[in-house]
């Protein structure tokens, strides 16, 4: 490409599996299938931002080759339908009684996602000479109740149509999926790798990065890829020389005073105000939930409190995080932290 | 009218004649038939009937007077199909002011009962069996107006205490005097057993370039013509053959600013049409024991998976003080934690004590906020785990833009890209530069970044 990429996490988006960072053992499987030219449909598991999607689509790329565009679709289950996606759906969902056959004058109960985003892609028959269509689902434990739909789904279009599904957290799918799957278990990436990485494009971007800087930004973000070029580019914004001041200054841009304006709030008392605004950040910045009470925690540390006040917030902060663990609406175990908090202000 | 009288338009213009209103097009088990022609046909021969029978009955009476009760003669009733017919479409396209329109046209006057806010089988009764069954005095004697009756929302009926609504309807249109109209939303299988002996009329949406006529002829005669036509068009499409809901868009846009981004708050516009769940969780917030709350959830038919997240998120409307609060929190994120591990372990016997938490437990926590007063807003759950996502019009151009160069998602580039790169155009503005001159941003994306 002729012209300069500004964003440098598209600039060094990986171009095919090999150039993927790290992940040695996972990309050795793959290529594995690749040569095969047969999988079954995939279980993709690790926490976020270390690289399954980019994982999957790049195999997919691999796998598909020229076809990739025809026969690959990439969806999110948590991406809500739109008005005309509900719309075609309810239109589809009752089979008219002039239509000819046994179905006619029947409701459909099959999901509105399934219906409208998978099917239809599962159905197709396969273009060109691939052996068949890869689908891939991100965020896959949020379907919820829907995943029992995929088990027809992954059962009769199996062999048109192969799986991969992706998920933060292995406990929310249903274990007739898992069983249908082949699981993949995807780690951060091993700080050498990530230091590779890191020098290069330091090299290529002429700056300068101890390998102090390096494990810093490793620590930072978690072995989160993306995060970390962002961080690196934004601290190169200053100038050239990359030391782990610059690196922490800026991290600490990401984490804004949204947090702690939270804990602010709630401590006056005002819970629908508090509510709105941890609903907002959550939105905003894509945390879950358990980074999120992680943050509170952090916040917490740094307010001047008394020993006892502190203990006794921790101590909610646990009760709700553990809840969260087992629950399902994430909103409603963060108000009923922020209504203890609430409460807790008047004897302050 | 005077300019001072706020009117709602969609009285302001309600048809007073069937003549001049668009009728929407009806079908009856499949047949396409004329609805207004039809309707006055219910209404002719119901009275023709009503007649005969009631001619019918006086002979009967006058027979029962002079002979032993064992050999009494049975009354006559009208036969339920000429006494009530059912129009059931999406709400908005004209049901009710076919009704109106209709009854102003043969000069009678309509008894409307609205299902849902007389859900009792008492209240349905007294409000109704008085009208139906008995005529006045006054009537024999003055020349008065034929009665219609109409009942609106049929569907809002919702088995809660009202469980005999369905056999009160029934009961009602068999013993009536007077014609009956009913008004549902949509098929209902708790409807069925009335669905069975009467006629259903599907009223279908009319079409887009009749609801285009309409609006037209209401701006002229509002003398607005600030509203562009595509706005026009946009209100209509989001509407969805909702002709009522098209009137309310244009009276509010009107009546508010017009400059700005109209077209924003076309698609902020949103009506809900999920009646029965608002009048659940309003009456979920009015219990006094748990068993009332347990019959509320037993009884209807909105989804659990559904409902308590309703829960969570009118939570502070109906709760007020901290403490009421913790302790109604205290019970929903039990119930949640519970419900999690009912859909992780499958052990569906722990259902009930997750019912009473966060129907019972919730609504008792209201302790020492009083009793709600009047009309509460009940709202949609906005945040729901996951599926919360929205995106305005100019990040959607934004998105469309890098696609050209770079494929991503809609959803990932609100959450992972756009918090970074506005902290990065923030940072200095040669980084915004050369991003806008990358993906050739015009000055409205630009101020996006900022």
């Amino acid at each position: 490409m002729t012209e300069e990429i500004p964003i440098w996490r598209i600039k060094y988006y990986p171009k095919n599996l090999d150039q993927i960072c790290g992940q040695t053992e996972i990309k050795k499987a793959l290529k594995n299938i690749i040569h095969q030219k047969n999988f079954p449909h995939l279980l993709f598991i690790g926490v976020e931002g270390i690289g399954k999607t980019t994982l999957a689509t790049l195999f997919s790329k691999e796998f598909l080759g020229t076809e990739f565009g025809a026969n690959f679709k990439l969806v999110y289950a948590n991406l809500p339908l739109n008005e005309e996606e509900r719309k075609q759906a309810r239109s589809e969902a009752y089979v008219s009684t002039s239509k000819v056959g046994s179905i006619a004058g029947r409701r459909i109960t099959t999901p509105a996602f399934i219906q409208i985003k998978v099917k239809p892609f599962a159905q197709l028959k396969v273009l060109g000479a691939s052996p068949f269509k890869i689908l891939v689902v991100k965020n896959f434990e949020t379907l919820g109740s829907n995943q029992q739909g995929f088990r027809r789904l992954m059962e009769t279009y199996g062999s048109n149509c192969r799986m991969i599904l992706i998920t933060t957290k292995i406990s929310s799918i249903i274990d007739p999926i898992v069983s249908r799957c082949q699981i993949f278990l995807i780690h951060r990436v091993k700080l050498e790798h990530f230091a590779k990485l890191m020098s290069d494009i330091a090299n290529n971007e002429s700056l300068e990065l101890s390998d102090e800087s390096i494990e810093i930004l490793y620590k930072i973000s978690e072995g989160r890829i993306f995060q970390a070029i962002d961080l690196l580019q934004l601290s190169s914004v200053s100038g050239n020389k990359i030391d782990k001041n610059v690196i922490y200054e800026n991290a600490q841009r990401f984490q804004n005073d949204l947090v702690r304006n939270l804990l602010l709030i709630s401590l006056k008392g005002d819970f629908p105000k508090s509510r709105e605004l941890a609903r907002k950040i959550l939105s905003n910045y894509n945390y879950t939930i358990h980074e999120l009470f992680k943050l509170i925690l952090n916040e917490i540390n740094k307010l001047p409190l008394s020993r006892y006040a502190r203990s006794e917030m921790i101590n909610l902060i646990a009760e709700a995080d553990f809840r969260a663990l087992n629950g399902r609406d994430s909103d409603i175990q963060i108000s009923a932290l922020l209504s203890k908090f609430c409460l807790f202000s008047q004897y302050l | 009218m005077s300019k001072t009288v706020k009117m709602p338009w969609v009285e302001k213009y309600r048809p007073k004649s069937l003549k001049e209103m668009a009728l929407p097009t009806a079908r009856v088990s499949g047949q396409r038939v004329k609805l207004d022609e039809e309707l006055v046909d219910f209404i002719k021969s119901f009275f023709i009937e009503r007649r005969r029978v009631n001619n019918e009955n006086a002979k009967i009476r006058e027979y029962n007077k002079i002979v032993i009760e064992k050999e009494q003669k049975e009354y006559l009733q009208i036969d339920v199909e000429k006494a009530a017919v059912l129009l059931e479409g999406p709400p908005g396209i004209g049901k009710t002011s076919i009704v109106y329109a209709l009854a102003n046209d043969l000069n009678m006057e309509v008894i409307e009962t609205n299902a849902s806010d007389t859900r009792t089988r008492a209240t349905l009764e007294k409000k109704l069996k008085e009208t139906t069954k008995s005529r006045g005095i006054m009537d024999f004697i003055t020349e008065s107006k034929e009665k219609l009756i109409l009942i609106d929302e049929v569907d809002g009926i919702y088995g809660v205490q009202d469980r005999g609504a369905v056999p009160t309807i029934i009961e009602l249109v068999q013993n009536t005097q007077f014609p009956i109209i009913m008004c549902s939303n949509e098929y209902k299988t708790s409807l069925q057993a009335l669905y069975n002996k009467i006629r259903r009329f599907e009223v279908h949406p009319l079409p887009k370039r009749e609801v285009l006529r309409i609006a037209h002829n209401i701006l002229k005669n509002e003398n607005i013509t600030q509203l562009k036509e595509e706005d026009l068009e946009l209100i209509i499409e989001r509407n969805n053959g909702d002709l009522r809901g098209v009137i309310n868009d244009i009276q509010g846009i009107s009546q508010g600013k017009l400059e700005g981004d109209v077209k924003e708050f076309i698609l902020s516009l949103r009506r809900d049409s999920l009646e029965e769940i608002f009048t659940l969780i309003r009456d979920l917030f009015h219990v006094n024991s748990l068993r009332e709350a347990r019959n509320l959830t037993d009884r209807s038919d909105v989804d659990y998976n559904f409902l308590y997240k309703w829960v969570n998120e009118n939570l502070p409307t109906f709760i007020k003080t901290n403490r009421e609060l913790v302790n109604a929190y205290e019970n929903l994120s039990l119930a949640d934690e519970i419900f999690g591990r009912i859909r992780i372990n499958q052990y569906w016997g722990l259902l009930p004590y997750f019912f009473d938490l966060f129907a019972g437990g919730v609504a008792l926590s209201r302790k020492e906020t009083p009793e709600a007063k009047g009309f509460q807003r009940v709202v949609f759950p906005r945040y729901s785990t996951g599926s919360y996502f929205s995106v305005t019009g100019s990040q959607k151009d934004l998105v469309e833009k890098l696609n050209k160069k770079y494929e991503i998602s809609q959803i990932d580039f609100i959450q992972n890209l756009l918090p970074f790169l506005k902290i990065l155009c923030g940072s200095s503005r040669k980084q915004l530069k050369n991003i806008s001159d990358w993906l050739e941003l015009d000055a409205k994306q630009k101020k996006l970044l900022k």
